[in-house]
């Protein structure tokens, strides 16, 4: 935090003393509490029976720890396989994320070669065109590339997705690491793949951290892209479109879709309250930069 | 920096050369590895993101319900079939109602609170800046099937109370009302995303230099005038780029509405994004077969209006930031 001694605080600037910042703190912790209701609420509520559902309300103590939502949704709600189906997509996309988009900043950033400005020109050019609005086109490939109700669909396009702009990333940090410590490794015999492993790739970790955490809380979220690409197969649904599938065919049974919504939510909520210091830096980091 | 590490690189590249100067091919065959690295990046960006740009273009011009190859040709039929649509225009204002409510609500409410966090003075301001962030980590179909119970469960109950004060003169069913269902998702919208805004203010914030405050203070200043007189100025660069963001971000909605209310009820909440959808993938009531063609050429239409948007605002930023050089 900032180390500025001078209060930019109107409030507690005029007021001064314990009084005033105990009153701030009870509207913090308030609002706070009414930030986090919409997911305490749920997460009461896959505890519940169907009729205590219903009946307690905006209550958040469920009357007991009623695991039946949880088994229900696992087994007969395919959670179990839409769970897989999200690890394996997430794990997969953002690993090559990083594989691809440092591999294509390393060069890109320190070597020099025919054609290379007119990439680097293309990927600015393509941070300007709007995104989103292609899938139909998208959709059309996957299915002539004979890869429509696969994984890979998902995985390939949403790789692509994430590609240009963190390659654009990965160059900016490579260009900041001094030239000679390549340099040190090519004489010694290094050739490019080994440099980019051994030297490159671990000089870069920060990096490397920011765009897997960004590359897991997107992934992990995306809805659109496997959506669209699971429309004809039920097997393929990550747990996003699982749920939201769920919804739709069974409107009555809310506590099983509260149960997977929680299985859904508290892996990624986790992962963040453990690394929330990155996360939130990496974020500032993008305004800043 | 792109011309920096341009500079760096050539440097780094001439290193190994000889005095003479390098044919073309001499240039490519020396660099093989290089071309080895950019090609994963390369092919999988023009397969799935620079070929549908064009690709989009061109299936406007035909009718087609997306399986085989488009064979009937329209010219511009779609286009001004769209651009006749009450529907579309309909579906254009709710998309623009919820960004041009969401955005200066969202971000007023993330400046105030980015204010009061940002007080040293306050202890464990990281932990609230994180409960305010946990929204944004969840994704929006997730956040939309939470709001969705939410109000299933007690919204009938809520609004009989409200009722009973007399805010009310008759019950609603909140997502299934014309008048309530886009403010609710616009509510919803805020909600989520506000923490990504509050962490942006806080780096904005935490980069303006104390200096100013003191000097500020030395001449008598008090803490409006001091808020006044240096936090906005100073923000106004970050500022614009946070407004940025926030309009286009929000220009993008699709996962909050279908989830929460499918575009219903009558339209009401529909979007651009969920209005394509409809007509590429899950033919209604409003269209008997898919009709991608339609649906590219509607896609189309507002890629073009958000690109429009998209430079305006650049230009937009870049007038703020010339102003601010100017001042100086």
């Amino acid at each position: 935090m900032a180390t500025n001694t001078l209060t930019r605080n109107l409030r507690i600037n005029k007021m001064g003393g314990q009084t005033s910042r105990l009153f701030v703190h009870a509207v913090l912790i308030s609002l706070g509490f009414l930030y986090m209701y919409p997911f305490l609420w749920v997460l009461a509520g896959s505890f519940k029976t169907p009729s205590e559902f219903f009946s307690s309300g905006p209550s958040l103590i469920p009357n007991q720890l009623l695991w039946d939502n949880y088994v229900y949704a696992w087994n007969e709600g395919h959670f179990s396989t839409y769970f897989v189906n999200t690890i394996i997509v997430t794990v997969s996309v953002t690993l090559l994320v990083i594989l691809f988009a440092s591999m294509a900043g390393y060069v890109l950033s320190k070597t020099q070669f025919p054609g290379k400005k007119i990439i680097i020109g293309g990927m600015l050019a393509l941070m300007f065109l709007p995104g989103g609005y292609t899938i139909i086109p998208v959709f059309d490939l996957v299915q002539r590339m004979g890869l429509l109700n696969t994984l890979w669909s998902i995985i390939l396009v949403q790789t692509a997705g994430g590609l240009v702009f963190n390659t654009l990333l990965f160059m900016g940090y490579f260009a900041t690491i001094s030239k000679e410590i390549e340099e040190a490794a090519r004489v010694d015999g290094a050739n490019l793949p080994r440099t980019y492993w051994h030297i490159m790739l671990p000089m870069a970790k920060p990096m490397v951290a920011t765009v897997g955490l960004f590359q897991f809380m997107i992934n992990w979220n995306s809805f659109w892209i496997p959506l669209v690409f699971t429309i004809g197969n039920p097997s393929l649904r990550t747990l996003a479109v699982g749920i939201y599938a769920f919804v739709g065919e069974n409107s009555t049974g809310w506590t099983y879709i509260a149960a997977g919504a929680v299985m859904s939510i508290v892996p990624i909520m986790a992962v963040f309250f453990f690394l929330q210091r990155y996360f939130i830096e990496a974020v500032a980091g993008a305004i800043k930069g | 920096m792109s011309t920096e590490s341009m500079i760096a690189s050539s440097k780094a590249a001439r290193w190994p050369a000889t005095a003479k100067r390098d044919t073309l091919w001499d240039q490519i065959r020396k660099n093989l590895w290089s071309y080895v690295f950019v090609l994963p990046m390369l092919v999988l960006a023009g397969l799935f993101v620079v070929y549908p740009l064009i690709a989009s273009i061109q299936i406007t011009f035909y009718d087609w319900n997306g399986i085989g190859n488009p064979t009937r040709w329209v010219g511009l039929r779609h286009f001004f079939t769209v651009a006749q649509d009450p529907l579309f225009w309909n579906a254009v204002k709710n998309t623009f109602t919820y960004a041009l409510v969401l955005v200066p609500i969202q971000l007023t409410l993330a400046l105030i609170l980015a204010l009061v966090l940002n007080n040293p003075k306050l202890k464990g301001s990281t932990i609230y800046r994180a409960v305010y962030f946990s929204p944004v980590v969840t994704s929006a179909a997730m956040v939309g099937v939470v709001m969705t119970l939410l109000l299933g469960s007690f919204g009938t109950d809520l609004s009989v109370f409200l009722v009973n004060l007399g805010v009310m003169s008759e019950p609603v069913d909140w997502l299934g009302s014309p008048q309530f269902a886009l403010p609710i998702v616009i509510t919803v919208g805020i909600w989520h995303t506000l923490g990504y805004n509050l962490v942006y203010f806080l780096a904005a914030l935490q980069s303006i230099p104390r200096e100013l405050y003191e000097a500020a203070q030395v001449d008598g200043a008090n803490a409006y005038h001091q808020f006044t007189k240096v936090t906005i100025p100073m923000l106004r660069e970050v500022g614009a780029v946070i407004v940025f963001l926030a309009i286009l971000g929000s220009l993008q909605v699709f996962d909050l509405v279908l989830v929460m209310t499918g575009g219903g009820p009558f339209f009401a909440s529909e979007v651009v994004s969920t209005y394509i959808y409809h007509f590429a993938f899950t033919p209604t009531s409003v269209s008997a077969e898919a009709n991608v063609g339609y649906a590219s050429a509607a896609a189309l239409f507002m890629g073009l209006l958000v690109m429009g948007i998209t430079v305006g605002q650049l230009l937009a930023v870049r007038y703020a930031r010339r102003n601010r050089v100017n001042d100086a």
